[in-house]
């Protein structure tokens, strides 16, 4: 019997590896520092997601479920990695409610950051109630309350979805683009029309990037069938009259300033570096790549590899991921500690 | 892409004041010219869901802006001033007063369609085109074309009695267009007739002129068209608003209301 394999993070890649390495019967020990498993989708509540419309907490709560049942992981809730050291195949881990664990491999599906809304003051966030961010509005799907603005309670009868916040933005440091919002923005907006067919739903934007066969399913559908309606600018400042949000910006189509009354703005906030990426890439000795993610050792030959051997990496800790990519990175996460740990092939 | 500045001054923003006190400060003089702001205070929700009621217009939300209508233009060669892209994104957002401003050349579409083919969304701005016109027609912003008042009494008259009458169909046409009809041309033409065609071709000619016939049984098909017409008619009155507003003029009307329009 070999040594469990570590797993650092009980998201969507995480909780994927955690099963996949069961299913061939290798044991592994889930480190998950919040006090429950499921990552982003879970702990922030997220409602219907992309691609396959079902709900978070049934895709994600069921690969939580098969994970906390399967003996061959074992899960520890609310801790973290406090030490890491030894060589591949003989690593010691330190975790933080005091245990000490020998593994062969570890796996860092370490996850993201949601972007914070108050480091771009200009669009209002913490300003004024009614500029949310799509986690709230998933999270105002997902409990069934539906969307309503925060400050009263009313239904919004025109909301602006400004995407690109805290992603391609030079001037706070965030260079990338976070590769969902746009689809989720999309996705978003149908879900608004749907539940209040009065609400007019307006997306601005820098360039759409629903990218493959989201195409159609969201961006294509959300005019098509949803008559959301997409506007090229780039907001400069949301203020308020008193009564409604006030969104000023240019319209670049049309080459003039815009000035327009809404009842909710929403921020279609991007994902950052896990917070704890420099602690997170000293513990384990790996490099971060230039963003601030985890960096990924090889492009082709393993894609899983960090630049530590032993060390692998899967999801958004190496930058913004779909749900269903993390899940196929945790897969081959898995499948690369694994073959690290067989050593009459490891040479082949 | 840069914005170009100086597409955005317009003549009629552009205010010069000789004389002028600002905050009981003179400003007078060339250099106070002042440039009206143009921000885009609102947008029009329903302008869109107009055209889409109106034929052809029907697609206009599936637009993204790529403009390979306005590339693949026939009037654009010639007249760059001539862009669908532009007025079928302004009808998205209802940016009324923006369009009003190209309304002398928007109906000059020629209907070649090269867009209808290019459009990757199959958007069809030859139809947006064809509704836009009828819009403004409707809408009261242009007079009827010369085309449309045609098509109007040609119509009336294969409705009323399943053919028409040249004749007929000349005199109304004129009558409405308000021109006279004794034109040069046309008394030379009819003098002509009278002199070469033959005396049968005539009498049935001057004939029907006076009794107008229908086609036999034409009654049925009448009563069928007529009400089917009334319904297309009515269906887009409503969908452009058009009956409330007469509604609200009546109310206005009356003695209590007079005053400031019926503005929603």
């Amino acid at each position: 019997m070999t040594k469990p394999i570590l797993i650092v993070g009980g998201g969507p890649a995480g909780l994927a590896a955690a099963h996949a390495l069961a299913r061939v019967g290798q044991s592994s020990v889930l480190v998950e520092k919040a006090d429950r498993l499921g990552g982003a989708p879970i702990l922030s509540g997220y409602a219907k997601l992309v691609p396959s419309g079902e709900w978070a907490k049934d895709a994600i709560g069921g690969m939580v479920d098969r994970v906390v049942k399967d003996p061959l992981v074992e899960v520890h809730t609310g801790a973290k990695v406090a030490g890491f050291s030894g060589s591949p195949g003989a690593f010691s881990v330190q975790v933080s409610d005091g245990r000490s664990i020998e593994v062969g491999a570890a796996i860092l599906a370490t996850g993201f950051t949601h972007f914070d809304s108050v480091n771009k003051p200009e669009w209002g966030f913490g300003t004024f109630p009614d500029v949310v961010t799509t986690t709230q509005v998933e999270q105002m799907i997902s409990s069934g309350k539906g969307v309503r603005c925060p400050s009263d309670g009313r239904k919004p009868k025109r909301v602006a979805i400004l995407l690109c916040v805290g992603s391609r933005d030079r001037q706070i440091g965030r260079e990338w683009c976070s590769k969902i919002c746009c689809t989720v923005s999309a996705n978003m907006a149908m879900e608004i029309r749907e539940e209040l067919p009065d609400c007019h739903v307006y997306i601005y934007y820098m360039d759409i990037r629903t990218f493959g066969l989201y195409e159609t399913k969201y961006y294509w559908k959300s005019q098509e069938e949803f008559k959301v309606k997409y506007i090229k600018a780039r907001i400069a400042e949301v203020t308020s009259d008193g009564e409604k949000l006030v969104v000023k910006g240019e319209d670049t189509l049309v080459k003039r300033p815009i000035t327009i009354p809404f009842d909710m703005v929403v921020h279609a906030i991007g994902m950052d570096p896990n917070v704890e990426n420099a602690t997170i890439a000293s513990t384990f000795g790996v490099d971060l790549e230039k963003h601030g993610y985890i960096g990924r050792g090889n492009a082709y030959g393993n894609t899983a590899e960090t630049s530590r051997p032993g060390v692998f990496v899967a999801g958004a800790a190496t930058g913004p991921e779909t749900i269903d990519d993390s899940i196929a990175q945790g897969h081959a996460a898995a499948l690369a500690a694994l073959g690290f740990l067989q050593p009459q092939r490891a040479s082949a | 892409m840069p914005i170009h500045e100086v597409s955005l001054i317009r003549p009629e923003n552009l205010q010069t004041h000789e004389q002028l006190v600002v905050d009981g400060v003179d400003v007078s003089g060339h250099w106070s010219t002042f440039i009206q702001s143009r921000a885009i205070t609102d947008y029009n929700e329903a302008m869109q869901d107009e055209i889409a009621a109106l034929p052809g217009g029907e697609n206009v939300h599936r637009c993204w802006q790529c403009g390979s209508c306005t590339n693949s233009c026939t009037v654009n060669a010639i007249n760059p001033d001539f862009n669908p892209r532009y007025w079928i994104y302004l009808i998205r957002l209802g940016m009324e007063s923006e369009i009003l401003r190209d309304k002398e050349i928007i109906w000059q579409c020629v209907s070649c369609n090269k867009c209808t083919y290019a459009c990757p969304r199959d958007v069809v701005p030859e139809g947006v085109m064809k509704a836009l016109s009828h819009w403004m027609e409707l809408k009261g912003h242009v007079p009827k074309s010369p085309s449309m008042v045609f098509d109007e009494v040609f119509s009336e008259q294969v409705f009323a009695r399943g053919k028409i009458e040249e004749g007929r169909v000349m005199q109304r046409f004129f009558k409405r267009t308000g021109q006279d009809l004794r034109q040069p041309w046309l008394i030379e033409m009819v003098k002509r007739m009278l002199r070469h065609l033959p005396v049968t071709m005539l009498t049935k000619l001057g004939l029907a002129t006076f009794v107008a016939p229908s086609t036999s049984g034409w009654s049925r098909a009448r009563a069928a068209i007529e009400e089917y017409v009334h319904e297309q008619e009515h269906n887009r009155r409503r969908a452009l608003g058009l009956d409330g507003l007469i509604e609200a003029a009546r109310r206005d009307a009356g003695p209590a209301a007079a005053g400031e329009g019926a503005r929603s």
